[in-house]
């Protein structure tokens, strides 16, 4: 097959896929439908606070994998589904910021501080739209820089890096994330070693499984799905709990209704004048996006001051000006196309979002996110490829979605944000636990999610950041396989990851990276680390 | 950051929980050690991936330790990381989902032992409205009340009816479009 076969048959291979119902003859695709779903689920859930992508696309991972099962026919309608929830909770996650002064994801706290005052000067229509437009326009750019760059780099890292190289990339990539993301490299690197730790757990080649103490509960290993969820899902909720039950504020307060100006639409001469904000924004998400473990807050923060220097405007930032709101939305949105190239081009997932894309991969099978998938062989056909671009095409399929559609449903959802946490979280919990047991239909996966979760709260309380920790749970059982294999192929040279000058180089830069974060004052220096540090 | 004292408990926790992983737990229960040669041909044994993860855990913690170690402690930001609040949280939080999933395991049995057929086991029928439905009907809206209830300090009428409302709502998303799921606790029976 040629190249653009292969993009052909990716795009077929979504509208075409397997039918889910026929109107006048004409067939619907699985996958299509999925899209949309999860695109209204992401925007509905994005615009209640306490939900975000990450924790509905956690939710609804086992209910996908129980629907769909674990044939490669399910790839594209689960990725499908998971691609239109990170789409539209990215654009939902404003609503409550603008409407309420209360950021439904972290990475819209900046939002509040333009998009609420326009709510209060009785321009909340404006402001939603303006935020809908720069996020929209933020992410579109952000996926076609993926989809050209990600194939690539994958071509390059196919081609140059041997079992050895990857090794270290691997090692290079958990260095990375464990330094940036949280409050110390020190303790990312402690939450990152953990998660290889427990990922060992009876996952060796011998006979007896390692480390389960001759145990039958650990025989068969740590569920992988069942622990990030306890780790990143239950173990935030019972910090939500804990936070709720000491502050149990009184809810239920009403806030007076503003009146709402009739100046509340977007011109074309309005977008045309926030476009250079949005182009700017755009540009610095897409760059942060692509460095794995570096995520939208950080990115939402860089465009917001990049667009405060730039703006000329009588309203200043803070002030309820859309230029505030569009340099935010642009930057945030920006990150979720560009956090996949590290997925699709080395398999290293960069953020959480990007965790629950390679475990559905994972969990079906078939499709394995890494520099292999990009193989243009010509004599017999890459199947990996296909889906690779049938994912692309849902992507894109994703956003013209969101450009048509995604404002009006978004503007429909301020109701969400009234929805009480405490009503919200206890409901979430049992959502988990029966996604979780649905999979595994026995209850010894309870006290698997619920010890993560133990863990997982504990890592927040004691500010060990959780995203090291189920990067490098994920990336083991690829990290053993490479080390093996290169050990293998060197001849058993002990120093077999420092031959290659590649491999050394990555080395290097993984011990540089740790020493240049560690260094004292750093954080304080920079507010957009310290406030990606703390969000983190 | 956390204060100096939490700190070092955490470090010097992790360093020992690290050691011990590595000198004891490690090459007592892994079949093969670091390296593992057989018939003349040495491979990469089972105990390669855990014991460089404790020893990575071990230099991390022992750094974090001095460098909290030379922090001045008139500069630490007091943070209260657990308290008697957490406790107190914990105690009821155990209470309220341990009492919840023993009830969602054991209701839907012991409903049938007293008003179903003597003749048939739970077992039986377990895929069988509404036996099904009792144990993750009653241990679930008692989770989300439950917890509902110790959130907010009073128990409301108006949410447990919000808890039964959203349980209903899970039987219908997992159970009622699919014949080969079973939900909680119907798989254990």
């Amino acid at each position: 097959m040629e190249p653009l076969q292969y993009v052909w048959a990716g795009v077929m291979a979504f509208f075409n896929g397997p039918e889910a119902f026929a109107v006048f003859g004409i067939g619907m695709s699985i996958s299509v439908l999925m899209v949309v779903a999860g695109f209204l689920v992401g925007i509905v859930g994005g615009a209640t606070p306490g939900l975000a992508g990450p924790f509905l696309m956690a939710v609804s991972l086992p209910i996908l994998l129980s629907i769909f099962g674990f044939t490669p026919e399910a790839l594209l309608p689960v990725l499908g589904f998971l691609v239109g929830v990170m789409k539209g909770s990215t654009v939902g996650g404003s609503v409550p910021a603008i409407l309420f002064n209360t950021p439904g994801t972290p990475d819209a706290m900046l939002t509040t501080l333009d998009g609420y005052p326009m709510a209060q000067k009785g321009q909340a229509g404006k402001a939603l739209r303006t935020a809908h437009f720069a996020s929209v326009s933020g992410d579109t750019f952000s996926d076609i820089v993926l989809f050209t760059c990600a194939p690539f780099l994958a071509i390059v890292v196919e081609a140059y890096l041997g079992f050895n190289e990857k090794a270290a990339l691997i090692i290079l990539s958990l260095s990375f994330v464990a330094a940036v993301v949280g409050q110390s490299p020190m303790k990312g690197l402690i939450a990152a070693f953990l998660g290889l730790f427990i990922a060992s757990i009876a996952s060796g080649q011998d006979n007896y499984p390692r480390l389960t103490m001759g145990t039958d509960f650990l025989q068969s290993g740590v569920p992988l799905i069942t622990a990030i969820l306890g780790v990143l899902i239950l173990g935030e909720v019972l910090v939500a709990f804990e936070d709720m039950f000491r502050e149990r504020r009184a809810s239920g307060v009403a806030t007076p209704e503003v009146p709402q100006s009739t100046d509340n639409g977007l011109s074309l001469a309005e977008r045309r004048k926030l476009m250079p904000f949005v182009g700017v924004s755009a540009v610095v998400g897409t760059v942060i996006g692509a460095l794995p473990g570096i995520g939208s807050t950080l990115a939402a923060t860089l465009g917001y001051a990049m667009g405060e220097k730039m703006h000329k405007g009588p309203v200043p930032f803070g002030k309820g000006t859309p230029e505030g709101i569009a340099s935010t939305e642009a930057a945030n949105s920006s990150v979720s196309g560009a956090n996949l190239i590290p997925v699709l081009s080395l398999g290293i997932p960069g953020n959480v979002g990007a965790v629950f894309l390679i475990l559905a991969a994972e969990s079906i099978g078939g499709f394995n996110p890494g520099p292999s998938v990009f193989r243009f062989t010509t004599a017999e056909v890459n199947p990996e490829l296909i889906i690779a671009f049938g994912l692309f095409t849902a992507m894109m399929f994703a956003n013209i979605l969101n450009w048509i559609i995604g404002g009006h449903i978004m503007r429909a959802c301020g109701i969400m944000a009234r929805v009480p946490k405490q009503v919200l979280l206890p409901m979430v919990l049992l959502l988990t636990l029966t996604a979780i047991y649905v999979q595994e239909t026995d209850f010894k996966a309870f006290y698997f999610a619920f010890a993560f979760a133990i863990l997982g709260y504990l890592m927040r309380k004691l500010r060990i950041p959780a995203l090291p920790f189920v990067i490098a749970f994920i990336l083991a059982g690829n990290l053993e396989s490479a080390v093996r294999q290169a050990f293998a192929v060197s001849g058993a040279d002990p120093f077999f990851l420092f031959k290659s000058p590649l491999s050394l180089l990555f080395l290097l830069l993984s011990v540089v990276v740790v020493i240049f974060f560690s260094r004292p004052g750093k954080r304080s220096a920079n507010p957009a680390v310290e406030a990606e540090r703390n969000a983190g | 950051m956390l204060d100096r004292r939490s700190e070092i408990l955490l470090s010097s926790f992790v360093a020992l929980f690290s050691a011990l992983a590595l000198f004891v737990w490690i090459p007592s229960d892994s079949e093969t050690g670091m390296v593992e040669t057989f018939r003349r041909q040495t491979n990469i044994g089972d105990a390669f991936l855990p014991s460089i993860a404790a020893c990575g855990m071990l230099i991390a913690a022992v750094v974090q330790l001095v460098l909290s170690l030379r922090r001045k402690p008139a500069a630490a930001r007091p943070y209260g990381v657990f308290d008697g609040t957490t406790a107190a949280f914990f105690g009821a939080l155990v209470l309220i989902v341990v009492g919840s999933l023993l009830l969602m395991f054991w209701a839907g049995p012991i409903l049938w032992e007293i008003f179903g057929d003597p003749e048939r086991t739970y077992r039986q029928m377990r895929d069988t409205a509404p036996w099904k439905y009792l144990g993750f009907i009653l241990g679930g809206v008692s989770l989300v009340w439950g917890l509902t209830s110790l959130i907010e300090g009073r128990a409301r009428a108006r949410r447990l009816a919000a808890a039964v409302l959203f349980t209903g709502f899970l039987i219908l998303v997992f159970d009622v479009p699919f014949d080969t799921l079973l939900l909680p606790p119907n798989g254990d029976w």
